[in-house]
């Protein structure tokens, strides 16, 4: 090995050997961001007027002054506030993230200066050389220069599930297939406890520079696409700034041109723009999103940008891995033949009993050889454990058929012990078969039994008899012929078959000191007696089909991409309805119509399967063509590399793509799809690391849920954003009004602030958890570009309906509140600029009565009070309407979102306590109001719900109309 | 999408044009004539009926009301003071008193002000009992106003000197308290004024002591107390003729009354008023 000198050299020369983390940005930038993105720049615009505003009248000596001086810091605190917030919201999901990724840092045992040391895997450098045992991660990329029985799991590089031996011969000149090759960050095996598989190797990447860490960077190359919820708001905060500004502006040339001072008209421009902006609505949309970010983690789908919330509901091609997310991951006995008949056994995760027909005597001859033949054991210790769940020592099938017989028959390893092994020839590539001999439990019965399991053509080879019903028949043709169906019939499903013999050594040849030898196999191996054939195969999730007709009723296309060989992901995408029942591949309709492929009309065929070998000569107008002719599509043997191409091509149809993968090659695909999906549990890191979301159960289900959630989620933003964008209206008139027909001002900037940060913030969230109005699994995706989340529709039933509507009952209410004081509505008209007069304070009201500025001011605030009130008051039955879009509120039912009662007591006693509680507190221009006031939009109220009860009525009566179109939100 | 190029400038003026008139479709600004026909109709229904139904519930919040007097007072509970005439900025006088245009302002608003006080006019109006409320009988749909003669303001009243004192150095101020409907001053209230700084100025009153007397009381309201004159209290100010181009800042207050406030934090006219005099030479 080297010395611990030129160790530290060369690490100094090449680095640690880690990954390096994908570049993030820096905290304060992040943070920077908050605060000029979306309204923020607005505000500040705001604040900024408010300072100039102060600074003039500062310098002119005018009283009022600091009201602008204090109303810019609220401004700007408003958007610091909310920066913040939305910072530590993004730090939040993120620190899942990061909670997440941590890992104990790996210890590799490397020889230096001649000793064998543990130092942590980040030291390593080229050429120090270390050991390996089965169990570990590679360290790095190694040169292996002793192997011993050493297999790899080369999945997360490669996606091949298959183990792979490796050696120290040097098979190929590309380092991917070369056998004396070991990658950094697979796993080296542990074969069977018989066979510890070790291994020692050269180190001659580390880092970056390893087959990894390429991959990785390409990853990283590719850029992050804008979620269509970023798009969305981001249109959103378009529309509002747009109205804000071409409003403001106008007003303003209004004010100017209508003789008011250029000072005043700044400060309407500040009311204006205060009015406009919905300042609590981005906060609100966060803390929604955050919302199903934890429903969707406690569904299993933790997700990393809580944007991708939303992508996930608007996705219309999911491209799903088929190992692990669409089956179980684990081999599992799946059929049985015996006397002449197929069975199937329960493939379900919970499998306690099978109930096929066990009372032939065939059966239990089979049982016995799948019990005995076989060399995986439980690992001890785990006799509570459900069995389908304990820890098992031994490949796949073994595994599988260790299960299935303790299922059946249990405590496996107890008939086993009864029936001592006494010579056993294991599997081998050349042999095909797996041979033991053992004693029977019978103590009458002095046979030794020869049990035999394997690739069932060379069993059948071996025999001259079958069992059938218990009794031992001569293999004749037709029972060839019947066994030969049947292991085509389960081949084609996919499925790996084994077949089973046995027999029953004569005493007399055999007696009990017989010495059976493996090397010379004293013993026969042919003329032996066929049992019967099991097949198995990595089933389904039991959850996955019901998932996958949820997806078509809701117009997402599935597509499995997967390494597996294509009949086997036939039948699993045929058992899930990937590919459904009634539909053909163009091969299944050559081959029913007995004619070749190539005159098969391609339309025909919905479904197709098609290779990776097929897919690396395509073109892209070929795939193109693939992916829009055919609605059921598997992509059979691919490599991780041909995702993204599928990836790509899918995204060139307009389709929101979400895309499942674990190994650190999906990376790339991963971070080019919309949204990215690793798995929780069998995910690599890399993979972790790109993706936008990780499914912790690693189910294909839960990405179903998720989806559900993220339409959830964007009906009810859309339902928040109306809801808010309401009262923007009624905030605004005021200041219309005021500018054009002079009238004391109806409410202040502050009020307004009080309802867009107060009374308003719990009803937006609390629409959050609105229950879906129909079933959301039965519409199709959203399309990115026409179905808007704010569209014009809602921003004019909004604005131009409901928001009149509400202003229209907020100045009733004002002038409710003046006239009743003793200023008639034509007082007040014109009255501004004397109103506002300092040292005017002898105005008379309608009655005669002389009024000073402060008396007249603080009527002015009960003004604002009332207004304040009325808003809030129609916001309750805003915030009520907003329960539904198109069905009646008595559909929906008033109690199941009990969020928005709680909103609504919220909103009442917010305003309650500003009313009551700090009416005394001048700053805050909040004044006591008689009680009644309360009462005076109440008509109103009523009005909004009636009218949109109508507009739903209509809707659903004449769906299509003109009224729908224009009135559907 | 922040993939896609941009566009170039003359396709989306295309677009826009295509937008605001689209001759396939006939579609201008997004829409047909027929649609926008439409949903004009719609919007002119709607805020036809939204006029409607805002104008039918203020009639009957006005139907609520009564027209003599207002439904609540409670803004109003104590009187501001007020000061006639009334500078344009702020309550300050600048004026020189050899200068007769530079108080012209003030003179005429004075001879404005005090026309309705005239004895002419005051026909209709009854000598009332001096010191004592004059309430009126309820059903009285008229209510009779005192007679507040202009001799009362004596020096200032205008009658002798038609520059109210502008001309000698000696301005005169009126004080006036605000009207409220109902208000009964008790005690016996009255105006008192003083010079932030002793010795600078020498105030006389008129009425003498500046006393409002309580017949004037209460105000009916304009409707019911048309002939209603307020009381005013004059005030004239004798400036030291050594401190003319200085300001002289006078408080007056309304004192003797226990119901009418003068201390209030927040409202620095609520039964008080402040102003400055300068006088040049």
């Amino acid at each position: 090995g080297l010395t611990s000198a030129r160790a530290a050299e060369i690490l100094a020369r090449d680095g640690p050997n880690a990954l390096t983390p994908p570049k993030s940005t820096p905290e304060i930038i992040k943070f920077l961001k908050q605060m000029v993105g979306g309204f923020s720049i607005l505000l500040w615009v705001g604040a900024l007027l408010c300072w100039i505003a102060f600074g003039i009248q500062i310098a002119q000596g005018v009283a009022s002054a600091f009201d602008n001086l204090y109303l810019g810091v609220v401004l700007a605190l408003v958007v610091i506030l909310t920066g913040i917030f939305a910072y530590y919201q993004e730090a939040k999901s993120t620190n899942i993230m990061a909670s997440f990724s941590k890992m104990i840092p790996q210890q590799a045992l490397v020889i230096r200066d001649g000793e064998k040391k543990e130092v942590p895997a980040e030291q390593l450098v080229v050429g120090d050389m270390v050991e390996i045992k089965g169990g570990d991660r590679i360290p790095a990329d190694i040169r292996l220069i002793f192997a011993q029985g050493c297999k790899v799991d080369n999945s997360s590089l490669t996606g091949e599930s298959e183990p792979q031996s490796r050696s120290c011969d040097f098979t190929h000149e590309n380092p991917l297939e070369t056998k004396n090759i070991a990658f950094y960050s697979t796993t080296c095996l542990e074969a069977s406890p018989f066979l510890p598989g070790t291994a020692t190797g050269m180190v001659i990447n580390t880092g970056d520079h390893t087959i990894i860490g390429r991959i990785a960077s390409l990853a990283s190359g590719v850029g992050n696409e804008k979620t269509p919820i970023a798009i969305e708001i981001e249109h959103f905060v378009h529309i509002v700034a747009g109205v804000a500004v071409s409003i403001g502006v106008l007003f303003f040339i209004i004010a100017v041109s209508m003789k008011y001072k250029v000072l005043d008209s700044i400060i309407f421009l500040i009311g204006i723009i205060v009015a406009n902006v919905p300042e609590g609505l981005l906060a609100t949309v966060t803390v929604s999103l955050s919302l199903t970010a934890k429903r969707m983690a406690k569904k299993n789908c933790l997700v990393k940008n809580l944007e991708a919330v939303e992508t996930l509901g608007s996705t219309s091609i999911i491209c799903s891995d088929k190992t692990g997310t669409l089956t179980q991951n684990r081999m599992t006995v799946a059929h049985l033949w015996f006397d002449d008949q197929i069975y199937s056994a329960d493939t379900s995760e919970e499998q306690t009993t099978q109930s096929f027909d066990q009372s032939s005597q065939s059966w239990a001859a089979l049982s016995k050889i799948v019990t005995l033949c076989n060399r995986a054991e439980f690992k001890p210790g785990q006799e509570n454990v459900p069995i389908m769940k304990r820890v098992v020592v031994g490949d796949a099938s073994e595994t599988a058929l260790l299960k299935f017989a303790e299922v059946i028959l249990g405590d496996v390893m107890g008939i086993r012990k009864r029936n001592r092994k006494l010579a056993e020839i294991p599997f081998n590539s050349t042999n095909k078969f797996q041979l033991s001999i053992h004693e029977t439990e019978d103590p009458n019965d002095k046979r030794f039994l020869l049990v035999m399991k394997g690739a069932p053509e060379r069993i059948l080879e071996r025999c001259s008899t079958i069992m059938i019903n218990g009794e031992e028949q001569p293999l004749d043709r037709e029972r060839a012929e019947a066994f030969q169906t049947a292991y085509m019939e389960l081949g084609g499903l996919g499925e790996r078959v084994l077949g089973f013999c046995h027999l029953y050594l004569p005493e007399d040849e055999f007696p009990d000191t017989y010495p059976f030898d493996t090397d010379s196999m004293n013993f026969p191996t042919s003329n032996l007696c066929f049992v019967g054939l099991l097949s198995m195969i990595d089933p389904p999730r039991s959850t996955v089909p019901d998932a996958v007709s949820k997806c078509r009723s809701a117009g997402i296309k599935v597509i499995m991409v997967t390494g597996d060989h294509p009949i086997t992901a036939k039948a699993i995408a045929k058992s899930v309805g990937i590919i459904s029942a009634n539909s053909e591949t163009v091969e299944d309709i050559a081959k029913r119509l007995n004619i070749p492929v190539e005159q098969v009309n391609k339309q025909d065929a919905r479904a197709a399967v098609i290779n990776g070998m097929e897919l690396k000569d395509m073109t892209t107008e070929q795939l193109d063509e693939i992916l829009i002719n055919h609605s059921e599509i598997v992509f059979a043997r691919t490599s991780p590399q041909q995702k993204l191409i599928i990836v790509e091509g899918c995204q060139r149809q307009d389709a929101v793509v979400a895309v499942t993968g674990d190994g650190v090659n999906d990376s790339p695909a991963l971070k080019k799809a919309d949204i990215g999906i690793a798995m929780g549990i069998a995910g690599s890191d890399a993979a972790k690391n790109a993706a936008d979301m990780i499914l912790l159960d690693d189910n294909f289900a839960s990405i179903v849920t998720g989806v559900e959630e993220g339409r959830l989620i964007f009906d009810n933003l859309k339902k928040t954003i109306a809801y808010t964008l309401t009262k923007n209206i009624a905030e605004l008139c005021p200041f219309l009004i005021y500018i054009i027909a002079s009238i004391p001002l109806p409410i202040g900037t502050i009020t307004i602030l009080f309802i867009d940060l107060g009374t308003d913030i719990i009803p937006s969230v609390a629409l959050a958890y609105e229950k879906a109005e129909s079933d959301i699994m039965n519409r199709r995706p959203r399309h990115k570009k026409k179905d808007r989340l704010v569209n014009e529709q809602l921003a004019v039933y909004s604005y131009l309906q409901i928001g009149i509507l509400q202003s229209v009952g907020a100045f009733l209410a004002y002038f409710t509140v003046y006239a009743e004081q003793g200023w008639l509505p034509n007082t007040l008209l014109g009255l501004r600029v004397s109103w506002e007069d300092d040292y005017y304070n002898d105005i008379e009201d309608s009655y005669g009565q002389e009024w000073t500025r402060y008396q007249r001011t603080y009527l002015q605030w009960s003004g604002y009070t009332a207004f304040f009130v009325s808003i809030t008051i129609q916001q309750v039955a805003d915030l009520i309407i907003r329960k539904t879009r198109r069905n009646s509120l008595f559909q929906q039912g008033l109690l199941r979102n009990k969020v928005i009662w709680v909103g609504i007591f919220s909103q009442i006693a917010i305003a309650l306590i500003l009313c009551y509680g700090l009416g005394s507190v001048t700053a805050l221009n909040f004044t006591p109001l008689r009680v009644q006031y309360w009462f005076v939009a109440m008509p109103y109220a009523i009005l909004i719900w009636v009218y949109d009860e109508i507009r739903k009525l209509f809707i659903r009566q004449y769906p299509g109309s003109w009224w729908d179109k224009n009135m559907y939100y | 999408m922040s993939k896609e190029e941009k566009k170039p400038f003359s396709q989306t003026m295309a677009e826009w044009r295509q937008f605001v008139y689209n001759p396939r479709s006939g579609e201008f600004l997004g829409r047909t004539a027929k649609s926008w026909g439409l949903i004009l109709l719609f919007y002119l229904v709607f805020y036809g009926f939204l006029a409607a139904l805002f104008t039918f519930t203020m009639w009957v919040m006005l139907q609520t009301l009564s027209g003599d007097i207002p439904k609540y007072r409670d803004r109003i509970s104590s009187p501001g003071l007020m000061i006639s005439p009334k500078p344009v900025t702020a309550l300050e006088f600048y004026f020189n008193k050899s200068d007769s245009k530079s108080y012209a302002e003030y003179v005429s608003t004075l001879k404005q002000f005090l026309k309705s006080y005239d004895d002419s006019k005051q026909s209709k109006n009854i000598a009332c009992t001096a010191g004592k409320l004059f309430e009126q009988n309820e059903d009285r749909a008229v209510k009779q106003a005192c007679q507040f003669n202009r001799t009362k303001l004596g020096s200032c009243s205008g009658v002798e000197d038609d520059t109210f004192g502008y001309a000698k150095g000696t301005p005169c101020v009126l004080v006036k308290m605000n009207r409220i409907i109902g208000l009964k001053p008790e005690g016996e209230p009255h105006i008192q004024c003083s010079p932030k700084e002793e010795g600078k100025v020498q105030i006389t009153y008129f009425p003498d002591g500046g006393m409002i007397d309580l017949m004037y009381f209460p105000y009916y309201g304009k409707k019911l107390h048309a002939d209603y004159l307020q009381p005013l209290v004059a005030v004239q100010l004798a400036i030291n003729s050594s401190i003319t181009k200085e300001d002289v800042t006078i408080e007056c207050k309304i004192m003797g009354s226990p119901n009418l406030r003068n201390e209030d934090d927040r409202d620095k006219f609520l039964g008080r008023i402040s102003f400055k005099v300068q006088m040049s030479e």
